[in-house]
Order: structure tokens, then C-alpha cells, then sequence
């Protein structure tokens, strides 16, 4: 039989739990602000110390079960930590910045005096719950409890979000502006002149051309290795086989900065500075290891039956491969062929050492030379890394199907 | 006439192990032959090197006279159902079937009309004819072992391989199957060579059975005569006391309440 005793030291109402959780992340939250603040030398920092302190305190000092004394002392620590947020906002003069810092501590601590004085806490605190009204307590727990944590899971999330999505704002905000100044005009007037600019100009079309040979050249010379070195690596076993699979991750660990020179030199004597080839031949380069690690992984996946079955079937070795293999591993090789598509139009230090005359430019060195040599065209700048990357996004949207598919492929059987 | 000949086949591994020991074993035209024994005695390396899976180290496979130990495995006009079923996922029932037909190239490749008609004829001697245009996935386990059956039989095989095919169902698919097989064999009298450890598959489908431990020949004889005349003792534990011990279970179960109460 379930004792009474048990259920009333099980139960606690949802608020009180809930708010553990919240002052918990508060603490974490305002431990790293107020590094920043002390960083650029915040007045009131040192209220700012008192009001974390007095959270940890709070969080000690919740009440476990019902005790009058201790629900008391929340509710006035809770207050108190309110306050020192309320002082620091009316102490300093407010940002937008200062304003979403001190609601970290204004929020917990308006929270806690809020519930910890709400109806439920109060009669769990104060009295001994009847049985009836903790059966009560525990089905509203069950209803509110995982409203709570989604909505607390999704305010921290949307700080997130707001990190990742500010500089694309900020990058927007200046392309948009009128002028090349680097701050750009938040809430306008707005111009669409950078964005045409960059549009009409000749040297862009070059730069996007240059970086569209080598992308593309890239991506179908890389797989042309790779799937076949993939397969090889997953389904034969030779002399060596383990010692050049290690070797194409030992490549990857060096910086890139330490194969430049050697790569310079090879070029060189090769005659392909300045050139697409030259360029593509480095890139496939540093992107097999990763290509042919992953096509390796996926075709561990396809069943040797399979394949065996198709022997059976009468096909050749090399049937078996395009027939079969192939055809189930086209997830694999669009996230392979994704990648090192990015990492050819992205990959700025080879391309600006080995392509040194303006018309072998590819895009990201064409836009680092608008900032740099040419002055600081801001403005042309931020549109011009937009329309950059315009088509990898098109290019992601387009197989984001493959993606999940490709990435998570190994986790399901068929 | 005998179809399937192996003369003292041995199957090494790179590492040492000796799977197969000097199998000397003969498969006669028609007959339904079971490869019997425990996991690791050699029933499945024998059957995937018949099916050239699997290189021959020593001996040599025949069939029907002619030696295969170095003929691919797509040239031995064998077809092979596979536990784990091996349909080819990204095609539907229909391409799954008729994929080793299109892989027939030159003058004994069929027209689509006639390719169309086996396909008919497999679909309706499986009752598959609802699902050809479906992909494996949307099936069930017994509908996908039906398809990889149909696969197999669909080339006209000289010999039918299975290796294991019933170990991924449920009994009472099993139970089935079983019998579907059995009924199959009836019908089309193709040779079959038939790999599993359960006993009662054995007994329940073989024409004769063949029982192998640690990669050995124990005894090569009708289901029945094995049981009642083990070769040895291995045969008398691993075949005949374990149906008696099923026999003693079922029995202890049937027996009215009553006679349990007495004796305890």
C-alpha cells in the first residue's frame, strides 16, 4: 500500500521545480554576463555580484517540502534579487543590450516572488495536504509541467537563434544602406544601389564564374575518386588498406597554412598558378580524406547479401556497383558532393595564393580584394557576400532531403 | 540422375579455419536435400561456394557434370534465397523479380512480353499479384520472403539455394512457409539445397537430410532413417534426442491434469 507519507514527500508543486531549472540557468546566465560587464567596465558590477550571490542562495534555499520559514525566505530573496536587478537598470544609462542583461535578474526574481506566493505553493508550504488535494497537485502537475519546460527550453533556445541570426541582420542591414560605411543604418532609408552595383559589374560575373568552374570542377573530379576509393576502402581488403586509410586522416590534422608553401611550390613547377585546374587539383585534394571517409562509412552500411544477390542475378562485379550500391548510396554521395562543393566555394588561402592576376579571382578573393586594395566599399561588400551566397543556399534548400537522409542513413536499417 | 556433385570439397579461411573437411556429397535430380547442423559446422560456407560466394580451397563442385569451382557465380544458373531476404530496396517488387531476367543479355535474353508472363505466373504462385508495384519496405516479412522466393525461381534455376530463409519470421509464419516451400518443391521439381539448424524444418522438408558438425559429414539419409538409425552420437544428440525431448514436452502438455497431480 502507498503510504501517505511517501506521496507528501514526493509531491511539490510544479512552480518549485520549475524554478530550480530556472534559476539555475539565471546563475550560469549571469555569471557570463557579468564577465562581459566587468570587461568593459560596467558601474554597477558589484550589484550585479550581490544579486548572483543572492540567486545561488535562493537556489539553496527553496523549500524542499513544506515549511513555512523557508517558503518565506525564498519569497524575500527572490524580491531582493528583483531589486538588485531594478537598481542596475535605473543606475546606468540603458541600452538595448543592458536592458535583455538586467531582465536576467529582474525575471527569475519577479518569477520567484510570484509563485512562491502563488496558491499552491503557499498551501503546500503552510499546511499539511489532505490526500485528495495532492492527487489534485500531482494531475496538475502532469498537465503544466511540460508546458513550462517547453516554453523555459525555448527562451533559452531563442538567444540562440538571435546570435546566429544578428550578423546576417547586420551584414543585410548594411548592403541595404546607402553609402559604404561599415555600421550601416538600421531601420533605413534603404537602397537597393549596392545590390545593382554588384549586379552590373563585370568583375563580380568573373569572380562568380571563376568560382563556379572550380566549385563544380571540384565536386564531380572529387567524386570521381572518392566513390570509387570509398568502395574499395569499405568492401576489399588489400596491402595497406588500413595504413593509407590513417594517412588520409593524418593530411587533415595538419593546418592548412603548413601545406601552403608545398603546394605553391608543386604548382609552380607544374605551370597551374593561375589557372582553374590548379586550383581544383588542391581542393580535391584537401577534401578526398573527409569524401572518402564518409562514402566508406555508408557503404559498410549496404548488406553484403545484397550485393551477393545481385551476383547471383548475374550481374559483374562492376554492375553489382552502378546497379545496386550505387543507386542506394545517392544520399551518401550528395552530402558528399554538398561538401566539397562548399569547401571549393568557400576555401579563400590556396585560391588567394595561387590565382594572383584579377581575372582568375574566385569569389571570396574577389571580395576580400573590395575591402582591402580598392578601399573599404562596405556597402558593395555586404551585397556582394549576400549574392555569394545565394546559390548555397538555393544548393541546400534544393537537397535538404538528401541531407537528413545522408546524415542519418547509417543510424536506421532499411 | 544426379545434379549436384561435390567430391572432397575443403574450405580453408585466410586465418586458418577449416570450415569444410573433404565433403563428399551427391544431390540427385528433384530432390530436396537439407543441410543440417549447429552454427559454425560448415552448412552455409558449403552452400555459398556452390553458389561461387565462396572460393573452393581443395575438391571440386559439379553440376550436372560439369565442373563450376571456377565459373561465376551469375553463370551457374542457380537461384538463392538469402535470410535476410536481399531484395533490392530501391527497386519495386516487379524490377526486383524480373532484375536477374534483364541482366540476361544475347539470344537467350526473353522478350518483355515473355518476361511479363513469368512475372504473372511467380505473382500468382505466391499470391503476390497486389503488391508488384510496391517497394520492399511496404512489405511484410512474409511477403518479402515470398518475393525473394519469386526472384529465385523466376530465372528457372537448375538448383534452388536457401540459406536459412524461415529464421527472420515469426512460428506461425514459419509454420507456413514451410509448408508453402514444401508445396513449391511439389510442384516445380527443381532441386533444392536447403540450409538450416532447426530440426523440425529439417525433418518436416527434406527428401534427405545431411548432417554436418565442425565442418564434417555425419550422415547423409532420408529424415527418418536418420532418426531412427543415427549414424553416431552426435546425430543421436543433436537430431533424434532433441525431438524426443520435444516429444516428451508436447506430451507433458497434452496429458490430462489429473495424471500431472498423480506423479507429483
Amino acid at each position: 500500500m502507498m503510504s501517505t507519507a511517501t506521496v507528501r514527500r514526493w509531491y511539490a508543486p510544479v512552480e518549485v521545480f520549475t524554478l530550480r531549472r530556472w534559476l539555475l540557468v539565471s546563475v550560469v546566465v549571469n555569471l557570463l554576463l557579468l564577465s562581459v560587464d566587468l570587461l568593459r567596465g560596467g558601474d554597477t558590477v558589484y550589484v550585479g555580484v550581490l544579486g548572483v550571490v543572492l540567486c545561488g542562495v535562493l537556489l539553496n534555499s527553496l523549500p524542499q517540502e513544506h515549511k513555512p520559514a523557508s517558503r518565506n525566505v525564498a519569497l524575500v530573496l527572490g524580491g531582493a534579487v528583483m531589486l538588485c536587478g531594478l537598481y542596475r537598470v535605473l543606475a546606468t544609462p540603458l541600452s538595448l543590450f543592458d536592458l535583455w542583461m538586467h531582465a536576467w535578474m529582474i525575471v527569475p526574481g519577479a518569477l520567484t516572488v510570484l509563485w512562491m506566493s502563488s496558491p499552491p505553493v503557499s498551501a503546500w508550504s503552510t499546511r499539511e495536504l489532505s490526500v485528495k488535494a495532492i492527487e489534485f497537485g500531482l494531475a496538475r502537475n502532469q498537465l503544466l509541467a511540460p508546458r513550462m519546460q517547453a516554453f523555459g527550453a525555448h527562451l533559452v533556445l531563442l538567444h540562440f537563434v538571435v546570435l546566429t541570426v544578428l550578423p546576417l541582420v547586420w551584414i543585410l542591414d548594411i548592403a541595404l544602406s546607402p553609402g559604404n560605411a561599415l555600421g550601416g543604418t538600421l531601420g533605413g532609408p534603404y537602397t537597393g544601389e549596392h545590390f545593382s552595383k554588384m549586379l552590373g559589374s563585370d568583375a563580380f560575373w568573373t569572380w562568380m564564374r571563376n568560382s563556379l568552374i572550380v566549385s563544380v570542377g571540384t565536386t564531380l573530379m572529387g567524386l570521381a575518386v572518392a566513390i570509387p576509393a570509398g568502395y574499395a576502402f569499405s568492401r576489399y581488403k588489400f596491402t595497406g588498406r588500413d595504413v593509407s586509410m590513417f594517412a588520409f586522416l593524418l593530411v587533415q590534422m595538419f593546418p592548412g597554412i603548413i601545406i601552403l608553401v608545398p603546394y605553391f611550390l608543386v604548382m609552380k613547377t607544374l605551370g597551374l598558378l593561375n589557372s582553374h585546374l590548379g586550383l581544383i587539383l588542391a581542393y580535391c585534394v584537401t577534401a578526398l580524406p573527409l569524401c572518402v571517409w564518409m562514402l566508406k562509412g555508408f557503404f559498410d552500411t549496404v548488406p553484403r547479401e545484397l550485393e551477393e544477390a545481385a551476383l547471383l542475378d548475374g550481374c559483374s562485379q562492376f554492375q553489382v556497383f552502378t546497379k545496386v550500391v550505387l543507386p542506394l548510396s545517392l544520399p551518401a554521395v550528395a552530402v558528399t558532393a554538398l561538401f566539397s562543393f562548399l569547401a571549393a566555394w568557400n576555401e579563400f588561402l590556396l585560391a588567394l595564393t595561387f590565382n594572383t592576376s584579377n581575372d582568375m579571382y574566385t569569389l571570396p578573393v574577389g571580395l576580400h580584394s573590395m575591402v582591402s586594395s580598392t578601399g573599404q566599399a562596405w556597402g558593395d561588400f555586404a551585397a556582394a557576400s549576400l549574392l555569394v551566397s545565394l546559390p548555397v543556399a538555393l544548393l541546400f534548400l534544393f537537397f535538404q532531403k538528401f541531407l537528413i537522409e545522408g546524415l542519418s542513413a547509417g543510424g536506421v536499417k532499411g | 540422375m544426379v545434379s549436384v556433385k561435390f567430391t572432397n570439397v575443403s574450405k580453408r579461411y585466410e586465418d586458418g579455419f577449416e570450415a569444410v573437411k573433404g565433403l563428399d556429397l551427391e544431390v540427385n535430380d528433384g530432390e530436396f536435400l537439407v543441410l543440417l547442423g549447429p552454427s559454425g559446422c560448415g552448412k552455409s560456407t558449403t552452400l555459398r561456394m556452390l553458389a561461387g560466394l565462396e572460393e573452393v580451397t581443395d575438391g571440386a563442385i559439379s553440376i550436372d557434370d560439369v565442373t563450376v569451382n571456377n565459373l561465376p557465380a551469375g553463370a551457374r544458373g542457380l537461384g538463392m534465397v538469402f535470410q535476410s531476404y536481399a531484395l533490392y530496396p530501391h527497386m519495386s517488387v516487379r524490377d526486383n523479380l524480373t532484375f536477374g531476367l534483364r541482366m540476361v543479355k544475347g539470344k537467350e535474353r526473353l522478350s518483355e512480353a515473355e518476361m511479363e508472363a513469368r512475372v504473372k505466373e511467380a505473382a500468382s504462385m505466391l499470391e503476390l499479384q497486389d503488391h508488384l508495384h510496391k517497394k520492399p519496405k511496404e512489405l511484410s516479412g512474409g511477403q518479402r520472403q515470398r518475393v525473394a522466393l519469386g526472384r529465385a525461381l523466376i530465372r528457372r534455376p537448375k538448383v534452388l539455394l536457401m540459406d536459412e530463409p524461415l529464421s527472420n519470421l515469426d512460428a506461425e509464419l514459419r509454420h507456413q512457409m514451410r509448408q508453402e516451400i514444401r508445396r513449391l518443391h511439389d510442384e516445380l521439381g527443381t532441386t533444392t539445397i536447403y540450409v538450416t539448424h532447426d530440426q523440425i524444418e529439417a525433418m518436416a522438408l527434406a527428401d534427405r537430410v545431411a548432417i554436418l558438425d565442425r565442418g564434417v559429414l555425419q550422415q547423409h539419409a532420408p529424415p527418418l532413417e536418420a532418426y531412427r538409425a543415427p549414424a553416431n552420437e552426435f546425430v543421436q544428440s543433436f537430431l533424434c534426442r532433441h525431438l524426443d525431448d520435444l516429444v516428451e514436452t508436447a506430451n507433458t502438455l497434452l496429458r490430462p491434469a489429473g495424471d500431472g497431480v498423480q506423479e507429483a
